[in-house]
């Protein structure tokens, strides 16, 4: 595995006769060469990024991108549906949310609204393939461990804060239904272990995993720790010699131990956060794990996703019941991701971090994947509503997604794309993918399109085939 | 309205700037001049003039910068060549303002220096100036002239062309329309260049379209392409034009009001419009080929004189023919190949290079002038034509040689093309082993010393028992010695007790597999849970694998197995299926072809599984036809995942293995394949599991990377020689194993490296066995063996497993457990791609989950608990733990500062952390 932008490259293609004859350093030397990784990062306008992660599939016309509205009635036709909730007026002009979402509405002046994601077609509708492609821009299966977007953004530019871990992971147990699949994109894949997620399944208890182990207080942590590198000092390694393993377990050994008796672990505490505060987060593990994202945020993380949490039929994934269900999800969502956004603001944090809130597809009441394409259906869903259970976007749409993003570099009070107004409410300006939306995000972060690895001796891109671009009207 | 005069006012001001920039240029060259004749004549004669010289040079360049920086704001330039020309004019005020200052403090010998630069500087800048006004060409002679900007019709009223228009208003409105494409376009969208294969110098060519689809749909501003393009920023990727000035709102106006109106073009064809700019008629064929070009240009006839070449025998031009394929494959294939042939070019086949692209020869042999691809390759590398265009440049020495080549007349050697690339034999080989010496005997030793006496590196001591016992028991059984163990061991007498001891350990069935399970899992991608189980898109191989390990199956049927499979084997061709389309190369058939090539012939197709190879000689068809023998129907080649309408054949990778007969029942098929790929003759197929064997016992492969048998081993002979002795020997692993284990080479002391990568450079000496870090398994198993089980029987994997294997467990060994993130921390590999090497550099996340993870922790917890009842003392405590983790007693500080820990009656608290302490010492963790 070889990175090719190095410094050496960037000289080597630079004329040093050019900057020689001007008596001139860097800047024309920098117009000249291609820009390299050194260049890319200087241009960033981002350090952190924080991922808020709808899983199950997030209807646009019930959130972000709401339609008429119908009202339920016994014995109605579900195609004359669109939205089940009514429109609010956000802090843009002509912009509108659904209802249930005011507090968001209220802070979309700080960011940029795109209305025109296509998810991929991947044959099925499926949501951990679709999941696995929204986070690694690849589509499952691939020949080697394609890495995670947080894994790529923790090789390039490793932690922002050596003491903190760079990929967090906030809100996935592993213990749902298709936790194999969620696993086959929680990983670092061929970038190594070292960059793969540190998991933080449930945020209230994310101290416990940055601090001694349970039933240890400090002071004996720190013994125990004193008598393992006086053990250490005496076992018999003066005659091993110096190796990379042992070097690295040391070494390793060390940062665990500063991180986990560093100042920066109490920002893991949530007890610590002023009870007014707290409890404008507390809407249950999501609205805690913003929380504990803007804190990890402040102390100089590098990539948090913060996720509602995946769980077949559960969360955003409406099978039934969407409607009533909705209204739940954006309780917990709506405080919680609009207070992130003003505290960040506030303290400034913002212009620096790149808050992204995604989902893998979208929903819609009769449409199974895209319009155009037929698709193994896998709801069922009436044609008349005889039951309000029926009521609500239940089949998985692919051709019109909301993206939110703010700060990092993202305009303020930006939208970009559009779906239509009547079914099929897909996206008919401006439509963006995946590997855009990963190149907007690397190019915030400096982090250059064309950063490849060589594994197994074929390069492999950030996106696939390092052909995505950054759509650059989303930025500042 | 005030804004409107201001404007222009600021316009105006700013179109000072050509007028002006001509006071420095001229002034500091004659300021140069009189300084060089003062300072020849050593006279101060012209110092008042100087004086009057540079200040107004001086004053005159900053005002120059001032009003340069307004002209680009008024007038909307991009691309590099405003940037540069704006970054060396302000670079060259700056400098001249240092030289009037050191002029002024008469510090001689940097004010002529500074001069200097200043000049060189003033010129560089002028140069952009002038391409950017005139042309980037306008300096060579080769080209014609540059064409004037054409002056927009002042008179035309765009408001009145909106609405219905006669044909005289259309041919106005064409004739406009034409002229503001010929003004930004043309340069590099008509006759001369064609960027992205577009021209935009007819209708019918903006038609058709480049590389990115029609430019224009006639009657649709909104949906053609140029116009969105000229409208984007200029920032903007896509925006057009990419240099010179961009086009102002009414130019852009005309334009889509011309669209709308059903684009007429001046003139009634496009050969009248043709001939208008060029008084050739060129016809579309020629244009995309370029034949114009090639006409003049024709191989080996040129107006120059060519260098009478030196005679080149048949082997030179065979050399140098390799070498010149060698610097096209890495410098070039990547886009002129069969699969991408950027601009109509491809370098893959003599022919085809000869032929050239869409712009004509890319070479003319015999003139190096002449030849396009040298131009191209020493352009810089921002400049438009510059080759390549990703990647690093061709190096000094590349050009070089490929300048050489095309004066000699570009000779290219008769009969079939040999491989580029490093392709290792096929056949087995037996060399002959080395005669013995007096202290060796041993068939690898006798190899490896010769290999040693080759690198002058002299034989290491022999280790000691104990360390040779931690190491076999590691190897072979995965565990740890007992402390009984080791004390019967030492105290063996018996000359070939290391012989002995070795044998008791391989009939130790269980043990073996439960430990070489592990590694096998990875290589062939089996595991206890992963993706593809939930909707049965995937097979376990488990029962079948331990099977095979306990009865050290020979490998030949243990391959056959694997490959024509029962329905216990059949996992592994299965690969895992995933629900929804799939992309071609990743089809399950295509899997099958991957896993196998990679697993037991240590080749890589996945490359070969979408195209061509750009880094061996494999072909897409080569790959399909190994695939398609798997698959239940015949498939549809794919080139990266396009169909390609041609159905695969059958075929085997190497052919002279034999062939499959054709039939439609797959399962027949596998048969031939399995008994096709395990002949003896098959030597490459031994060979990968040989070195994969070495490189677990030794730590590193004969070959690296052990998937990549055709990379150059470090010995030939000895690797050769393995393989034909397993052959020789009943294909029996354990007998290979027993063969390294029993040599002097495994028992030399454990070479350290600085870095991991060394293990795998290309320029590795191979210097006795490599030190190794104990796996997450065996680290797992070795606490569970010396202090308190890491697993419950709860964890196994019972369903998967042998039903009676439970009565040949010592405990609930970490192989047979499903992955967990204590086994994810330490290195256990997500198992859905094939994993043939661990990473046994520590990091952060594992270190986490070794200081506070829970598995870890309430293990040594309850472990201490128990422990706190059964040792009374402290001194009994550590010594058993040392003895049982590390095989030796404490040391006296170190029983000293451990029992001050525990205390002289241990703790439980103090037990669970000198535990945690003793498992986290290198000297347990490393295989030394």
């Amino acid at each position: 595995m070889e990175n090719h932008w190095n410094r050496r490259t960037f000289l080597q293609n630079t004329s040093a006769a050019t900057i020689a004859a001007l008596g001139l350093g860097s800047p024309i030397a920098s117009l000249m060469a291609e820009p390299t990784n050194e260049l890319a990062k200087k241009m960033a306008t981002a350090d952190t990024v924080i991922l808020l992660w709808m899983a199950g599939g997030m209807a646009h016309t019930e959130t972000f991108d709401p339609k008429k509205y119908t009202a339920y009635e016994k014995g109605m036709q579900g195609d004359r549906v669109l939205s089940t909730f009514k429109s609010i007026p956000t802090a843009l002009d002509g912009i509108n949310f659904s209802e249930g979402l005011e507090s968001m509405a209220s802070v979309m002046d700080k960011g940029t609204l795109i209305r025109s994601y296509v998810a991929a077609d991947l044959g099925h509708i499926l949501h951990s393939r679709h999941q696995y492609h929204w986070h690694t821009s690849y589509e499952p299966p691939q020949s080697v461990a394609a890495p995670h977007i947080g894994a790529w953004i923790s090789k390039e530019l490793g932690p922002k804060n050596p003491v903190i871990p760079s990929f967090i992971d906030i809100g996935q147990r592993f213990t749902v239904g298709e936790a194999e699949e969620l696993k086959a994109f929680h990983t670092a894949g061929f970038l190594g272990n070292e960059h793969g997620p540190f998991m933080i399944p449930d945020p209230s208890q994310g101290l416990d995993s940055v601090r001694p182990p349970v039933g240890m207080n400090m002071k004996r942590f720190e013994s125990r720790n004193q008598l393992y590198n006086n053990l250490i000092s005496q076992s018999a390694h003066g005659e091993f010699g110096s190796d990379y393993q042992k070097e690295s377990l040391r070494r390793s050994m060390e940062q665990a131990y500063i991180l986990l008796n560093s100042p920066e672990s109490k920002a893991f505490n949530l007890s610590t956060e002023p009870k007014e505060k707290y409890d404008k987060y507390n809407t249950g593990r999501f609205g805690l794990g913003c929380l504990l994202a803007r804190r990890l945020t402040e102390q100089g993380a590098r990539f948090i996703s913060v996720t509602t949490e995946y769980e077949p039929f559960v969360g955003w994934d409406t099978h039934e019941n969407g409607h009533t269900r909705l209204a739940g999800m954006k309780k917990m969502i709506d405080g919680p991701i609009a207070q992130l956004i003003k505290d960040l603001d506030e303290t400034g944090h913002l212009d620096r971090t790149l808050v992204i809130l995604a989902s893998e597809f979208s929903r819609d009441m009769m449409v199974e994947g895209r319009p155009d394409l037929k698709v193994q259906e896998q709801v069922k869903q009436p044609e008349i509503l005889n039951d309000i259970k029926f009521y609500g976007m239940h089949r998985h749409f692919t051709d019109g997604c909301s993206i939110l993003m703010w700060g990092g570099g993202v305009k303020r009070g930006h939208v970009y794309g559009k779906t239509a107004d009547e079914r099929p409410c897909k996206s008919i300006e401006n439509p963006v993918k995946i590997d855009g939306i990963h190149q907007t995000i690397y190019q915030t972060l400096g982090i250059k399109p064309e950063t490849q690895y060589e594994i197994e001796k074929r390069p492999f891109y950030t996106t696939p085939d390092g052909k995505g671009k950054a759509v650059q009207d989303l930025l500042v | 309205m005030q804004n409107n005069i201001s404007s222009d006012l600021w316009l105006l001001i700013g179109r000072l700037h050509p007028l002006i920039v001509h006071f420095p240029i001229s002034l500091l060259w004659v300021g140069l001049l009189l300084e060089c004749i003062a300072w020849r004549k050593k006279s101060d004669l012209f110092q008042p003039a100087l004086a009057v010289i540079l200040w107004v040079g001086t004053i005159s360049a900053l005002l120059a910068v001032g009003l340069g920086l307004v002209l680009s704001n008024q007038e909307e330039y991009s691309g590099n060549l405003i940037n540069l020309h704006q970054w060396s004019g302000i670079a060259t005020a700056f400098l001249s303002g240092l030289t009037l200052y050191t002029f002024s403090v008469k510090e001689n010998k940097s004010f002529r220096l500074l001069l200097f630069s200043t000049v060189i500087g003033v010129s560089v800048a002028g140069h952009f100036g002038a391409q950017l006004t005139h042309g980037e060409n306008y300096l060579s002679l080769q080209n014609e002239k540059v064409k004037p900007i054409i002056p927009l019709n002042a008179s035309l009223q765009v408001q009145e062309l909106t609405g219905k228009i006669d044909s005289k208003q259309k041919q106005d409105l064409g004739i406009e329309a034409r002229n503001i494409l010929e003004n930004h376009c043309f340069e590099c969208h008509s006759v001369k260049k064609s960027k992205g294969k577009l021209r935009l110098d007819a209708l019918e060519y903006m038609l058709k379209g480049g590389e990115g689809g029609p430019a224009i749909q006639i009657g649709y501003p909104e949906k053609s392409e140029f116009i969105r393009r000229i409208k984007l920023p200029a920032s903007h990727d896509d925006a057009m034009p990419t240099k010179g000035k961009r086009l102002t709102k009414k130019e852009i106006e005309i334009l889509e009001i011309w669209v709308k109106q059903g684009a007429p073009w001046p003139g009634s064809s496009v050969k009248s419009v043709q001939s208008a700019i060029e008084p050739k008629e060129i016809t579309e064929e020629k244009s995309i080929i370029g034949n114009e070009i090639s006409n003049e240009k024709i191989l080996a006839v040129s107006e120059e004189p060519i260098s009478t070449p030196a005679a080149l025998n048949t082997n030179q031009i065979q050399e140098l023919t390799m070498n010149v394929r060698s610097i096209l494959a890495h410098n070039c294939y990547s886009c002129h190949n069969a699969t991408k042939s950027k601009g109509g070019l491809r370098m893959d086949k003599k022919e085809l290079l000869f032929k050239g692209g869409e712009s004509g020869p890319i070479l003319v042999a015999g003139n190096v002038s002449k030849s396009e691809i040298i131009r191209r390759i020493k352009l810089p590398a921002g400049h438009d034509d510059a080759m390549p265009t990703k990647g690093k440049r061709v190096s000094k020495e590349d050009i070089a040689m490929l300048e050489y080549w095309i004066q000699q007349g570009a000779p290219w050697a008769a009969g079939p093309e040999k491989s580029l690339y490093r392709v290792a034999e096929l056949e087995p080989r037996l060399p002959v082993v080395p005669g013995p010496t007096a202290n060796l005997n041993h068939p690898i030793d006798l190899f490896v010393n010769a290999y040693f006496k080759k690198n002058k590196i002299s034989w290491p001591k022999t280790v000691d028992d104990k360390t040779y016992l931690r190491r076999v028991y590691l190897d072979i059984t995965g565990l740890l010695p007992s402390p009984e163990n080791i004390a019967a061991f030492v105290q063996d007498t018996r000359p070939n007790k290391r012989e002995i001891w070795v044998d008791k350990l391989l009939v130790n069935n269980d043990g073996y597999a439960q430990h070489w399970l592990t590694f096998w899992n990875d290589v062939l991608r089996n595991d206890y849970s992963g993706t593809g189980y939930i909707t049965n898109g995937r097979f376990g191989i488990t029962k079948w694998l331990y099977g095979s390990l306990k009865n050290n199956k020979p490998y030949n049927t243990f391959v056959k197995e694997l490959i024509s499979p029962t329905k216990e084997s059949e996992g592994f061709i299965r690969g895992i299926q995933w629900r929804g389309t799939i992309n071609s190369s990743q089809s399950t058939e295509m899997q099958a072809a991957q896993n196998v090539s990679q697993v037991l012939l240590g080749l890589n197709l996945k490359c070969t599984s979408c195209h061509d190879s750009f880094i061996s000689d494999w072909k897409l068809d080569d790959a399909y036809a190994f695939a398609n023998v798997f698959s239940n129907k015949t498939l549809e080649i794919h080139r990266c995942d396009v169909p390609t309408g041609r159905m695969a054949g059958y075929g085997v990778l190497y052919n002279s293995l034999g062939k499959i007969k054709e039939t439609s029942i797959t399962a027949d098929r596998l048969v031939q394949l399995a008994d096709i790929l395990v002949q003896k003759k098959n030597g490459r197929l031994y060979r990968t599991l040989v070195n994969r064997v070495w490189a677990q016992l030794m730590g590193r492969g004969i070959i690296e990377p052990v998937d990549m048998m055709d990379n150059e081993p470090w010995s030939q002979d000895l690797l050769d020689w393995l393989a034909s002795d397993f052959t020789a020997n009943g294909y029996d692993i354990k007998r290979l194993m027993r063969q390294i284990v029993l040599s002097k080479t495994y028992q030399t002391p454990a070479v350290g490296l600085k870095e991991s990568q060394m293990l795998t450079a290309s320029n590795f000496v191979f210097r006795g066995i490599m030190k190794r870090r104990i796996t997450a398994e065996q680290f797992a198993d070795a606490v569970s063996q010396s202090f308190y089980p890491i697993y419950t029987d709860s964890a196994l994997v019972k369903k998967m497993l042998p039903a009676d294997f439970k009565n040949d467990i010592p405990f609930a060994r970490a192989s047979l457990v499903k992955n967990d993130a204590f086994l994810t921390a330490l290195g256990r590999p997500n198992r859905e791609n094939v994993s043939t090497s661990r990473i046994s550099q520590a990091n952060l996340l594992q270190a986490l989950e070794l200081t506070n993870g829970n598995k870890f922790n309430l293990s040594l917890r309850k472990g201490a608990e128990i422990w706190a009842q059964k040792y009374t003392t402290g001194e009994s405590l550590v010594k058993a733990l040392y003895l049982k983790a590390l095989g030796r007693e404490p040391n006296a500080k170190e029983l000293s500062l451990a029992v001050k820990y525990i205390g002289k009656k241990p703790s439980v608290e103090g037990i669970h952390d000198l535990v945690w302490a003793v498992t986290l010492l290198p000297e347990f963790q490393l295989i030394i």
